[in-house]
């Protein structure tokens, strides 16, 4: 089902998807905020950057409370990151004219396979080869090798659910949103999707959070120090 | 009297359901226009699909939310950290539900086993 969004104005959407053209306006608005922001900032802040200031303090709240001092100012850049964008991109697809990104799958596993690839990445940075005792198991010893054998399978599918569950939760969402509206439109039209239009809010915030949460979770199991 | 009524109709009701699947062996040797069977059975294992996971999804998210309840009553001052507590839950049984929907969606929209029947 192809529909006429306010992009097809500029850019052609055959050659350039949706999703692609959508994920770009929402980067160049973050950028656009975050250097309007820059050029103006106060000590104490007022107005719009209040409220961004908001975001980014529950964000490093999280991050520290979840991470830690050690690793957390360095991965606090691209959880914040993560969460603003799909943020912005859920809430574009509350407007009509516009469509959200993040309901279609490649965006949201273009999010979530960075994920699980800096899970790995500073997990063998913070423990080196140490970092293969965490899908071992609970008891380390020589003499439970059946044992570790079969934490390392079951924490390997774990491992590999991940991004999957990741993308599909986030895809999954959004487009189901778009297909109740989409049908209690063609049956009860301006009132009974209205309501889900406000569950469709709720929904969309929810979920940028639920995925920043379990990125914030993922890194800190992979960095935590104590074993 | 009652246990005769029960029986007969779930004999019926058994019936009703085999049907498709005994007639698909005739048509089948029938050639083209029996694909309508495949899609009858395809609709009606997504409507099973969406039922079951609601279903799994309601007793989840009431149990969770029954406790949270609880935890507000016992103690008023904590009710915006068991809120937001409360909200992540559900929104991870929530994904539960819709994995079943991405699979449903894949079922009727994208149709993977449409070309074998052309």
């Amino acid at each position: 089902m192809e529909e006429k969004l306010l992009m097809d104005v500029i850019i052609n959407p055959e050659v350039i998807p949706h999703n692609i053209s959508y994920g770009i306006l929402a980067s160049v608005i973050l950028i656009a905020v975050g250097l309007a922001i820059r050029s103006s900032i106060r000590l104490v802040p007022r107005g719009f950057q209040n409220f961004v200031e908001v975001l980014t303090e529950a964000i490093l709240k999280l991050v520290n409370d979840n991470i830690g001092h050690k690793w957390g100012p360095q991965l606090f850049p691209f959880i914040c990151t993560v969460f603003m964008f799909i943020l912005l991109c859920n809430c574009m697809g509350l407007v009509p004219g516009f469509t959200a990104p993040t309901s279609n799958i490649n965006t949201n596993a273009a999010m979530a396979v960075p994920v699980f690839l800096l899970t790995h990445y500073y997990g063998v940075r913070a423990h080196g080869i140490k970092y293969l005792y965490h899908f071992l198991g609970p008891i380390r010893s020589i003499l439970a090798l059946p044992l570790m054998i079969m934490m390392f399978v079951i924490e390997f599918i774990g491992h590999l659910a991940r991004p999957l569950t990741l993308t599909v939760r986030l895809f999954g969402n959004m487009t189901a949103k778009h297909y109740i509206l989409l049908v209690l439109a063609i049956i009860s039209p301006w009132i009974l999707p209205t309501a889900i239009l406000a569950l469709g809010v709720l929904v969309s915030v929810v979920q940028a959070f639920v995925f920043t949460l379990l990125a914030t979770l993922y890194l800190a199991g992979a960095v935590e120090e104590a074993h | 009297m009652r246990k005769i009524v029960v029986f007969i109709l779930l004999t019926v009701a058994l019936l009703w359901v085999s049907a498709p699947f005994c007639f698909a062996e005739e048509a089948a040797a029938g050639g083209k226009g029996s694909n309508v069977y495949y899609y009858a059975i395809a609709v009606l294992g997504c409507g099973l699909a969406i039922g079951l996971a609601a279903f799994g999804t309601g007793i989840g998210q009431g149990l969770g939310l029954s406790k949270a309840c609880e935890g507000v009553a016992r103690n008023p001052g904590a009710s915006g950290k068991i809120t937001t507590t409360l909200i992540i839950g559900l929104a991870m049984i929530e994904s539960l539900a819709i994995y079943a929907l991405v699979v449903v969606l894949i079922v009727l929209f994208v149709n993977p086993f449409g070309k074998l029947l052309q």
